[in-house]
């Protein structure tokens, strides 16, 4: 599949600006996560009042990339979602307390989504999809669909959220906190193609990262292994 | 503005999280839900519930006079406090 990637913006705890994302692309290491929030102060504070920190990452990162874009259609991937809320809800449910009704409502895959259609009132075709380690590739198939089916532009988001303490020895998959919006329109500055693969060493780090990375080093190729897959970004020359 | 004013309107910025308000900023016979402070359905399930847990009272959502109670933070702290005698 080919694409351009018209622009792109990424959030981590402590890594707002490029500079900031260059910098770690060159040394990255494991950022702290203290429970920071994105802004999302262009927001109105009533609008703002159901968003969860995940849905303030998604929020923070695309919304810049879709002002004037007109209808966007978007897809959102994250493996662990609303994982805090739903954390939330199950304490609740083991003291035998009633639910919070905000809680129950938003904790679905598709809520930020729903939230996002709302606040921008664009009512696109949107998609969230939960994906193992390649969610990324996933995502991007998606994508090229929709771009196929004739859409002039797509955004794609990708984010994680560190999990809660209950939950970190059975999830190895997030350093720490992040999200990346991607925004692709027709083209053909990038292919992704498909191969199978015998084996190959997993990415260092989560794949938005590591593309994060072949972008901001103007690396030409970059290949994902995640199970018998093997997945080759590769930047064409214009 | 009495204490239990106080308490009900911390409560709502609490319970519906909203951040940058004060209890300052939501008045006693202020319209709650549609016009007036702006919230929805969905906030006053979760207001109904806060008040259920923090004065251990009961409410009933089908009873008739449920929403003229909900209409404000004044007709909340009456409701509260006609409940709690009870």
């Amino acid at each position: 599949m080919n694409f351009q990637i018209e622009g792109l913006r990424a959030w981590a705890p402590g890594l707002e600006s490029e500079d900031d994302w260059r910098a770690w692309c060159n040394a990255p290491v494991v950022v702290p996560d203290d429970q920071q929030q994105p802004d999302v102060s262009f927001l109105p504070a009533m609008q703002r009042r159901r968003l969860s920190r995940l849905a303030r990452m998604l929020f923070h990162v695309a919304w810049p990339l879709a002002e004037g874009q007109g209808p966007l259609p978007l897809v959102f991937a994250s493996r662990h979602g609303e994982t805090p809320r739903t954390l939330a809800i199950l304490s609740e449910l083991a003291k035998d307390e009633p639910l919070s009704p905000t809680q129950f409502s938003l904790s679905v895959h598709n809520a930020i989504i729903g939230l996002w259609s709302i606040l921008r009132e664009d009512t696109s075709e949107m998609t969230a999809m939960a994906a193992t380690g390649d969610g990324l590739e996933q995502a991007m198939l998606e994508a090229s669909g929709l771009l196929a089916e004739g859409a002039p532009a797509v955004l794609l988001v990708i984010a994680e959220e560190l999990p809660p303490d209950l939950y970190t020895p059975y999830i190895d998959d997030v350093p720490f906190s992040y999200a990346l919006a991607l925004l692709l329109k027709p083209g053909k500055t990038w292919t992704l193609s498909l191969a199978p693969a015998e084996s190959g060493l997993p990415a260092a780090w989560p794949h938005p990262l590591n593309l994060l990375r072949a972008l901001y080093g103007g690396q030409p190729t970059l290949i994902h292994y995640w199970k018998d897959r093997q997945w080759i970004w590769s930047r064409n020359e214009a | 503005m009495s204490d239990l004013q106080l308490e009900i309107k911390n409560l709502i910025i609490d319970a519906l999280g909203l951040e940058d308000m004060s209890a300052d900023d939501i008045g006693a016979e202020q319209t709650l839900f549609g016009e007036g402070l702006g919230l929805d359905s969905v906030d006053a399930l979760e207001l109904g519930l806060a008040i259920q847990k923090r004065f251990g009272i009961k409410i009933d959502a089908e009873a008739k006079d449920t929403r003229k109670h909900f209409a404000n933070v004044a007709s909340l702290a009456a409701f509260v406090s006609a409940q709690k005698a009870a």
